[in-house]
């Protein structure tokens, strides 16, 4: 039987269960639009290609299933390309289809012609340019094997519009799987053996609860690990939400913006079990000086994560849950009375140092918000201090119950990505807290929301100012404030209702009360301003070139 | 990482296809690593390429940079072929003018070098030498005061000096 490339395309998504995509047409895309008429494949018109990409990251960190962006060639594919970076440093899986133009055209400069792969060589895992109507199916079914194996990230497959139309065989597109399954089984011998017993002869011991957790469904098992031995954990931003956090033994998460009791309580333990995190330098800040008396163990699927950063005393390659489960019978756990006492007396120190989690009437904010939605919220963040404000502050009682973007810091990935969420999840309540910057960068995305009948509740946090830099200026830069101020010339309420969304403005620091309510209450989607000062900024905060004890608590610090 | 000094010849098994060396070249480029010498061909399986690489590095960074290498999903094995477990050679070609009063010295180290005379156009020949790197690099250093018009030269493929015992050379997928 024969048919076109484009439904070829289709029966493989459909096939490996993609519910939903999110992209934007163009000349080159067309064959495969024509086809989704007929397709179970429902397709989320964005209104930027930009957006489409954050809005299959939003799906994928949501749903733990791949995400799919798709555009035409050119403009379009050269739009996925910050989308498609932000999913690769934060190991999204994501599968981006760009179109091409025909075969007999590559090479020649057409018309939206661009060489996306060439492009995108540096921040996908891997891509395909499907020049044989015979590859089709195969590639993209190894494209979703590549974006979920090992450390998962984004695999491009540029599809020329001659191949999107013409037709070839339905095939099986069987393949050995096993050299990308192998990515997801090494391991590495008696290594777990060796951590099992430093872990057991540690006194200090902390766990380091990174991203790749989420990835590998091994939240209960590191559950098990923290509780059943009584270990004090803290995360990567990344991490959060991976383990319940009201807990004595959550010390908050490491690093530039983190809480000063997991840095200072990780730079005085004597052994770390890291398990699925890189060690970027927002984790570790001065390497040479990055827990100094701690051996240091480290379990990763991705073999050129452990000791690229940080030194390595006991690697493990492998599936964070699998290792666990390898792992758990052979831990003890051990009075530490001590080191928890020492955990406990710093906790209250720090504490009195820092009232309203350094977060001041923002944080408050965020706080009066989150006890007012339901437990199942999903709260996504954009970049800047509307991101640190809300990771500080909000209490995340599950993986995937908080989206962020770590890595690529990228701007604007707040509102598709809150797009994707609610997507991906309906049954969820979706919360975006967003600033006024990043607001601006992505604000077509209104529209989308609008058309879809979305109903996701914005939270933009409006300072008139690049809040983080401006207080970076303020902080290291002698005050010279420059290029911050975004001005508070934009009605935002009145821009939200042009979309056709309600909004209310309140001041975070004021009688929030009643516009709280109508925020909670409302049934589609709300946007929510709430004024806050532009010095009310995130402390502490670790000063450029120091280490991670060195943390500031204001300016004169 | 830091790219040092110490010269590392990595060889991988690849998939014969387009834009798999734009990949290798992208892992060390991103790197800031340089790239000194650079062999491809085929293997005996003509989708499989063998490349030869060299460059300078200290010996942490070569593991590092062999893991990232070894994540390319085109690249089928990495192996560091640096030290004297392995045999190198390149092949250097150097065109030259043999005239003048000065014609016989250079005959004679010519003969002392080994290689051969693979082509006289009136005084210009060109001479074909093969050897480890620091013996083409002792040739042409000799040479140059003679006057070399041309040289070119394949940098350093390499093996094993010792079989695997399984008559395979197919990397161990463990190590």
């Amino acid at each position: 039987m024969e048919t076109t490339g484009a439904d070829i395309v289709l029966r493989t998504l459909e096939r490996e269960g993609v519910e939903a995509i999110f992209g934007y047409p163009g000349a080159n895309s067309l064959p495969l639009h024509d086809r989704m008429i007929d397709s179970p494949v429902r397709h989320f018109m964005m209104r930027h290609e930009q957006a489409a990409a954050h809005a299959a990251d939003g799906y994928a960190r949501a749903t733990g299933r791949v995400g799919v962006c798709l555009s035409t060639s050119g403009p379009g594919a050269t739009n996925l390309v910050t989308g498609i970076a932000t999913a690769f440093m934060d190991s999204t899986p994501l599968v981006a289809l760009t179109a091409q133009v025909s075969t007999d055209l590559l090479g020649r400069d057409a018309f939206q012609e661009t060489d996306i792969i060439g492009i995108t060589l540096p921040i996908t895992k891997h891509s395909f340019q499907v020049k044989d109507i015979n590859d089709l199916g195969l590639s993209l079914r190894q494209a979703f094997a590549l974006a979920r194996s090992g450390r998962p990230g984004p695999v491009l497959v540029d599809l020329p519009k001659n191949i999107l139309s013409a037709t070839g065989p339905i095939r099986e597109n069987r393949f050995d799987e096993t050299p990308i399954a192998a990515l997801k089984n090494q391991s590495n011998g008696n290594g777990l053996r060796e951590i099992a017993e430093a872990l057991n002869r540690s006194k200090r011991p902390v766990v380091i609860i990174g991203g790749g957790v989420k990835w590998s469904g091994a939240d209960r098992k590191v559950n098990e690990l923290i509780h059943g031995a009584g270990i004090p954990f803290a995360t990567t931003m990344m991490g959060i939400g991976s383990v319940q956090a009201a807990n004595g033994l959550n010390l908050g998460f490491i690093g530039t913006h983190g809480h000063d009791l997991a840095n200072r309580i990780v730079h005085q333990s004597d052994f770390i079990l890291a398990v699925g995190t890189r060690f970027t330098d927002r984790s570790t800040s001065r390497l040479d000086e990055f827990a100094p008396l701690a051996r240091v163990a480290h379990i990763d699927i991705d073999p050129t994560s452990i000791g690229k950063n940080v030194p390595v005393d006991l690697p493990y390659v492998g599936d964070i849950a699998q290792a666990l489960t390898a792992l758990l019978p052979l831990v003890r756990s051990r009075n530490r009375t001590g080191w928890l006492q020492k955990i406990r007396r710093e906790r209250t120190l720090l504490e009195d140092r820092l009232p309203n989690g350094g977060c001041g009437e923002a944080g408050q904010f965020i706080d009066r918000l989150q006890k007012v939605l339901p437990e199942e919220t999903t709260v996504v963040t954009d970049v800047g201090l509307n991101q640190i404000w809300t990771v500080r502050t909000w209490n995340a009682r599950a993986p995937r119950s908080l989206i962020t973007n770590g890595g690529m810091g990228t701007m604007g990935f707040g509102l598709p990505a809150a797009i994707g969420a609610k997507i991906g999840t309906p049954e969820r309540e979706v919360v975006l807290i967003i600033g006024d910057g990043g607001f601006l960068m992505n604000i077509q995305e209104l529209a989308t929301i609008s058309y879809y009948r979305l109903p996701i509740k914005i939270v933009v946090i409006n300072n008139g100012q690049l809040g983080m830099i401006r207080q970076i200026q303020d902080l290291f830069y002698d005050a010279r404030f420059t290029t911050i101020t975004l001005g508070n010339h934009t009605d935002l309420v009145a821009v939200a209702r042009g979309f056709g969304i309600p909004a209310g403005r309140v001041r975070a620091g004021g009688d929030t009360e009643k516009e709280i309510e109508a925020f909670r209450k409302a049934r589609g989607p709300y946007l929510l301003e709430a004024a806050v000062d532009p010095e009310n900024y995130v402390y502490p905060i670790i000063p450029p070139g120091r280490s991670n004890i060195d943390m500031i608590y204001g300016k004169c610090a | 990482m830091d790219c040092r000094d110490i010269e590392y010849t990595l060889t991988l098994l690849v998939n014969n296809r387009p834009g798999v060396l734009s990949r290798i070249a992208g892992v060390l480029g991103s790197r800031g690593c340089n790239i000194a010498s650079l062999c491809v061909a085929p293997t005996a399986d003509a989708a499989v390429s063998r490349i030869t690489l060299t460059g300078g590095a200290d010996g942490d960074f070569t593991e590092k940079i062999k893991k990232q290498l070894d994540k390319l999903v085109d690249v089928i094995a990495v192996e560091n072929y640096t030290g004297p477990r392995f045999i190198q050679r390149e092949l250097m070609l150097i065109g030259l003018r043999l005239g003048g009063e000065r014609r016989a010295d250079l005959l004679r180290a010519i003969d002392l070098f080994g290689g051969r005379i693979v082509s006289m156009d009136g005084d210009y020949t060109v001479y074909e030498v093969a050897g480890t790197r620091e013996q083409t690099q002792a040739v042409l250093s000799h040479l140059e005061p003679f006057g070399v018009e041309i040289m070119n030269r394949t940098g350093p493929i390499a093996v094993p000096r010792y079989g695997s015992g399984n008559g395979s050379l197919a990397p161990d997928p463990a190590g």
